[in-house]
């Protein structure tokens, strides 16, 4: 009844529906509120950046979606369904892809078997003895590592490539899940100038056919993606709206950006 | 682009692989023409403990979890196949006459309880050593992976399961012969006449290649990939759909339903089965296995399991102090060779390189 009531309420004047929809969401570390009352709406085919300091619990905003910390009080819905401390295959399957802060891939398996892994299908057990590679699912690979540059790469060992690369490996990881939202936690850590250009890059055309939520430190990057962006401090939602309405805010000035402006001149 | 994808092999039976297997399989079919009475039966002993190390390879070496408790899934699949052959004793070579068996006899029961009586009977026997320890570990391992329970904690449950069923065994002397346990079986007879040893050998020669050949196959489709990441990071797979509880079942319950079969061929072999198979000390000799042999080799614990076998054959005639000269032995391999015996083979010929789910290096079909 609830989830019911909750995709009507988050129609935005009545024509976009969200994908993604948090109600006042709560997560709690043994008496420490890591978030407190956020609510957001991600809809279909959008990019939402989310900035703010460290600790602020953007990447636990992401760790209660995927059900990686439990959900302490409030509602995630996903495509109007309440998907609340679900476990995490179950999200996973529905259609929410999670890159890690730090690369979570498979260092002692190659580029091609840590796509081949997350490439979208069956997860039984059955399905996964007799699953044979097929050219289309050989197709699907080479795809997913071309866009995010991987190609060469497809039969080395993940630990022998770069931090960049394995940043891009999980980025790859992700699009061969072909989920309907993709979260990404600070993808353009590590990466140099150039490469961080290109994950904008990769970013953009990923949304052409995915809601993505980028959770990110880099200002000229945030510029480079950001559509609409999302401030988290200490656990609340401090402000949303476009980069300039952000920029321009007070309360954003004060605890992040100054401090960021400070951290960039010294 | 499309160069790249039509020329990325799939992984077939790699020819190398084949000819190894071949010849290897060739030498054991030769092997008991060569051998001695006494050869013949250590050798078949061994080949039924390398697939017991295979099975815990399975769950250990590619999964990453560690159990000292394939022993007792062994031992169960024992017990199962001991009241068959006890069962199936003439009158005449019973001790006390009629059907019920000796250690029953000396613990005052009058009749043959219900749940051992069906055991009489072959197909039931048969499906029993393979139910009965798949049955246990999946409800043990039910409970142990869909709880929070994890790594070091799982170990310590599998050693407390075996000693805990060692006690049971042992203080139920009416059901189970408690220390000596069942003892002066019949033979196992095909068609009416018994089974000779080298009989008994090919049987388990090919109850060998079937574990080997399962395992393999298990091992180097997709199912491969995901205990290889279970192993690595099971965390990780479970954001990409995976359910791992589930997989962990699966592999732990098949890996128990192996184990357990050797059991059960192990009897008619052995002439006997006792709770020294449940102790813990057996179930850390096929730990030993597999780390000697190489974890997540498949054929390493095999050839370590008959390795040892063999030096301690020939160690028992040349000193007491065998099992000194075993403990250093194991002590000079694990700091040594701390990935196993099967490390030592040039990499392209390592089972565990061939078998490698997919990961075929094939630059020239990414170049073009
Ligand atoms: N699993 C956990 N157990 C206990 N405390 C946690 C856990 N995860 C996060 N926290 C705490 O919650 C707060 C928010 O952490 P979070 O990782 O979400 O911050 P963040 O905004 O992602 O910061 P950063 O920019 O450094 O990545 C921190 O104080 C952190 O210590
Ligand atoms: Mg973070």
């Amino acid at each position: 009844m609830e989830a019911v009531l909750s995709v009507r309420d988050t129609k935005m004047d009545g024509k976009m529906e969200s994908v993604l929809s948090i109600k006042d969401l709560n997560v709690v570390f043994s008496g420490f509120k890591a978030l407190s009352g956020v609510s957001l709406d991600v809809y279909d085919g959008e990019i939402v950046t989310i900035i703010g300091p460290n600790g602020a619990g953007k990447s636990t905003l992401l760790d209660a979606i995927v059900s990686k910390s439990p959900v302490f009080s409030g509602h995630i819905y996903y495509q109007g369904k309440d998907i609340t401390n679900n476990s995490p295959h179950d999200i996973a399957r529905m259609g929410i892809g999670r890159k890690f802060q730090n690369p979570n891939v498979y260092n002692e398996l190659s580029v091609f078997d840590n796509i081949l892994l997350a490439l979208k299908g069956t997860h039984g057990i059955w399905a996964s003895i007799t699953a044979k590679l097929t050219k289309e699912k050989k197709g699907k690979i080479f795809d997913v590592l071309s866009r995010t540059g991987l190609v060469d790469q497809a039969f080395e060992l993940v630990s022998s490539l770069s931090h960049g690369q394995k940043q891009w490996v999980e980025i790859a990881m992700v699009l061969a899940q072909d989920p309907s939202i993709v979260l990404l936690d600070e993808p353009t850590a590590g990466m140099t100038a150039d490469e961080t250009y290109m994950t904008g890059e990769i970013i953009k055309s990923i949304s052409k056919s995915h809601s993505v939520v980028v959770i990110e430190h880099d200002m000229e990057f945030v510029k480079q993606i950001a559509e609409r962006i999302v401030v988290l401090h200490q656990g609340q939602v401090l402000a949303e709206g476009s980069v300039e309405e952000v920029q321009s805010n007070p309360k954003v000035i004060e605890v992040y950006l100054g401090h960021e402006t400070i951290k960039a001149t010294a | 682009m499309a160069n790249a994808v039509m020329g990325y092999k799939q992984s077939s039976f790699p020819t190398k692989l084949a000819a190894i297997s071949g010849i290897a399989l060739l030498i054991f079919i030769i092997l008991p023409f060569v051998f001695g009475d006494f050869q013949l039966s250590l050798m078949s002993k061994l080949l039924l403990f390398g697939s017991l190390g295979i099975s815990l390879d399975l769950v250990w070496g590619f999964t990453g979890i560690l159990s000292f408790a394939h022993g007792v899934f062994f031992t169960l699949g024992g017990y199962a196949s001991a009241y068959y052959l006890k069962l199936n004793l003439s009158a005449a070579s019973n001790t006390y006459g009629g059907e019920l068996p000796d250690f029953m006899v000396w613990n005052g029961l009058e009749t043959l309880p219900w749940f051992i009586a069906p055991l009489k009977y072959f197909p039931i026997a048969l499906v029993a050593t393979v139910a009965v320890p798949a049955l246990f570990a999946y409800i043990l391992g039910y409970f142990i992976f869909r709880s929070k329970v994890s790594g070091v904690y799982i170990t310590i449950i599998t050693l407390a399961i075996s000693s805990a069923l060692t006690t049971f065994f042992v203080s139920q002397q009416a059901y189970t012969g408690g220390t000596n346990g069942i003892t002066d079986v019949s033979k196992l007879s095909f068609l009416g006449s018994p089974i000779p040893p080298i009989g008994l050998y090919f049987l388990i020669l090919a109850f060998t290649v079937f574990v080997l050949a399962l395992s393999w196959w298990l091992t180097q489709s997709n199912l491969g990939l995901i205990l290889r990441s279970i192993n690595e990071n099971e965390k990780r797979i479970a954001f990409l759909g995976y359910d791992v509880a589930q997989f962990k079942i699966f592999i732990w319950t098949l890996s128990a339903a192996l184990a357990g079969m050797a059991g059960g061929l192990f009897v008619p072999l052995n002439q006997f089965i006792s709770p020294v198979y449940l102790a813990v000390a057996f179930g850390t000799q096929v730990v030993i296995w597999v780390a000697i042999g190489g974890r997540g080799t498949l054929v390493g614990p095999l050839l370590a399991a008959i390795l040892l076998g063999q030096v301690q054959n020939y160690a028992e005639k040349v000193t007491q102090d065998w099992q000194l000269v075993i403990g250093i032995l194991l002590l000079v391999v694990v700091l040594f060779i701390p990935n196993g015996l099967m490390s030592l083979l040039p990499k392209q010929l390592s089972l565990a390189n061939l078998s490698k789910p997919k990961l075929l290096k094939t630059p020239d079909a990414v170049k073009n």
